[in-house]
């Protein structure tokens, strides 16, 4: 950065835009011997992101009051049962109709707020990127999550006709879904969408680890001052460079590594939500039997090999 | 380290790691690698240099630097996709091309224990690709470190990279030891291998109840989340042309989040994150069969606990 571009003191903390933000820099050095940055706040107040706590503080309400209704308000047994408690949408028999509230009606409510929370923290997160000028790739990929989010708890419902198909709000019942909806359409480790997903989550994760890994171990040549090293390359990119260079044969530059990252991480979502969607009655309704037919597996296990 | 003042945020304080001048050697637009490499392609600095002085294999093959470990490597490779090969693909029960998905190479049965298998016995195969796969990756990290050594860089990738050669070894190497018989490690074969990783968390009737496969998960996701939100925001930066060049970036997540948690900090904490979903898996395949039968059962203990008997 000292080479081409001066820093402009006094215009550093508050920055550009200040309309809207709330609090002063609260300053804690002990952070920064973590590596980790010690200024925290001000930050933005904006319709879309009163918007959305607005409505995602009334998902949690009604959400935590629902399951504390179903032991009795007693504080004791909600803690003890609270990985448990869960909101569960209305049964076939409702169909995609409003249920009573408490046979359901209340998870179309949950599901509600929480769906216009996500939607005002992508506009949050948009809209601010735009204000300050910069390009609002972060709500692109939110995006992907949103998508993976609307498929499973909206798209397919209401595909296949009924709101039974979602999954409860509740921690165990998360877990309980994702694990049944496997087992209902045949074994989702034969779903070749699923495999991609997996794919892009893993690989993410090694990504990140490949990336981070690199650039802490460069931060004593001013690695992770990407914007500037994007800029400008110096002997700490040059480092990063060479290194994989050396070790697998090509590399990234500071501006690709995080289009790599960038997609690996978005089609994570995306794979994932087309292969939850396709697994339906409609489209696929046993992953097994799809391998079977797409020659990928067999239904009998071969022969043993030494 | 830690003064009451606040310092400016461009530049957390590495005063104890920054190299005097490493911001002045910036060139606007980069050197490309057939200026720079020369510079970098020294001899020496390599593991098997401290220690002997002299390494036989310190030379580059195209892109690609060799080295001892990567000889080492090299060799593991060769020998370990033979194996697989040959006994998958070549002499698999279908067709070639199916035999790349559906062909597979089983440990050895349970009587045999922890003993090692001849040639032609169910398991000699798995036993050889395992051992030079386990030589490979051991190579590898050797490597890293060595070019790490050799770029006068930190040794954080070759940790990387050793954290997932442990997740190997904990599968094929730790957990079947510790449970008496290489029958436990893990089937080999595209297909094969998924079919063993949805039996396996079925064994133990539901791996989604198990807590260390939870904080791993999360780990994975949490991975992918932190990796979006990073990648997206480097990129959604890159061409802005304000005065305070890298401070947007921060600015931007201090007005939606509150936090930044800076340049230096988002990729310590991904690094962390990585790595420690990883070392919880580990330990969720490790405990499964041996410490613990039932991930089910195993949350009996929650219900019996004493502050909450009378409800």
């Amino acid at each position: 950065m000292a080479t081409f571009n001066p820093p402009t003191p006094g215009d550093i903390e508050l920055g550009p835009r200040e309309r809207g933000r709330i609090g002063k820099a609260i300053e804690l050095p002990v952070l920064e011997n973590f590596g980790l940055d010690s200024q925290i706040g001000p930050t933005y107040l904006g319709l879309w992101n009163i918007a959305a706590f607005i409505s995602g503080g009334l998902f949690t309400f009604v959400w935590l009051a629902v399951m504390a209704s179903q032991v009795n308000w007693n504080p004791l047994a909600f803690a003890k049962y609270f990985f448990v408690l869960q909101v569960d949408p209305p049964s076939t028999f409702y169909g995609l109709g409003f249920p009573p509230l408490t046979q359901g009606g209340w998870w179309l409510i949950c599901t509600f707020f929480l769906t216009i929370s996500i939607l005002c923290w992508y506009m949050h997160l948009y809209t601010r990127a735009r204000t300050l000028g910069i390009r609002p790739y972060l709500a692109y990929g939110f995006s992907s999550a949103i998508v993976l989010y609307a498929v499973i708890y909206i798209v397919r419902p209401l595909w296949m006709g009924t709101w039974a198909e979602s999954p409860a709000h509740g921690l165990k019942a998360l877990l309980d879904w994702t694990n049944n909806v496997s087992v209902r359409y045949g074994n989702f480790y034969y779903n070749p969408f699923h495999m991609l997903s997996i794919f892009f989550l893993l690989g993410s994760t090694l990504i990140l680890a490949m990336h981070a890994g690199t650039i802490w171990a460069l931060e004593k040549y001013g690695a992770h001052e990407e914007w500037d090293e994007i800029q400008a390359p110096g002997t700490g990119t040059e480092r990063a460079q060479l290194f994989w260079r050396w070790c697998m044969g090509f590399n990234a530059n500071a501006y690709s590594i995080h289009l790599w990252a960038f997609w690996f991480a978005w089609l994570c979502g995306i794979t994932g939500a087309i292969g939850i969607f396709l697994s339906m009655p409609d489209f696929v309704n046993n992953w097994f039997q799809w391998g079977v037919e797409a020659g990928i597996n067999y239904p009998q296990p071969p022969p043993v090999i030494p | 380290m830690s003064s009451t003042k606040a310092k400016d945020p461009r530049f957390p304080d590495f005063g104890f790691t920054v190299i005097e001048g490493a911001r002045a050697t910036r060139v606007p637009g980069g050197r490309t690698v057939a200026e720079m490499e020369p510079e970098y392609k020294i001899r020496g600095r390599t593991t098997f240099s401290s220690l002997f002085k002299n390494d036989p294999f310190d030379f580059w093959v195209g892109p690609f630097y060799v080295g001892f470990w990567g000889f080492i490597s090299v060799l593991g490779t060769i020998f370990g996709s033979t194996f697989y090969t040959y006994y998958t693909i070549f002499l698999g029960p279908y067709s070639i091309p199916q035999n790349f998905f559906a062909g597979r190479l089983d440990p050895p049965p349970a009587e045999v224990g922890l003993s090692l298998v001849g040639v032609g016995e169910p398991g000699f195969a798995w036993q050889m690709t395992v051992l030079f796969a386990t030589i490979a990756f051991f190579g590898w990290f050797m490597r890293q470190i060595d070019i790490s050594m050799k770029l006068n860089m930190g040794y954080h990738i070759a940790v990387g990279f050793g954290v997932v050669f442990s997740s190997w070894c904990t599968l094929q190497i730790i957990r079947p030891v510790v449970l008496g018989q290489w029958h436990e490690g893990f089937v080999l074969g595209v297909m094969p291998h998924l079919d063993w990783v949805s039996n396996f968390g079925y064994r133990f009737n539901n791996f989604f109840y198990n807590p260390f496969h939870a904080i791993g998960i999360t780990g994975l996701f949490g991975s992918t989340w932190l990796l979006a939100a990073h990648g997206s925001l480097i990129l959604s930066a890159a061409q802005y042309r304000g005065p305070e060049g890298g401070d947007i970036e921060n600015m931007f997540f201090r007005d939606t989040i509150v936090y930044s948690v800076g340049e230096s900090g988002i990729h310590r904490l991904g690094f962390i994150f990585a790595c420690g979903g990883i070392l919880s898996a580990n330990l969720c395949i490790l405990l499964s069969g041996w410490l613990v039968q039932d991930w089910v059962s195993f949350w009996n203990f929650w219900n019996t606990l004493p502050w909450w008997s009378g409800v």
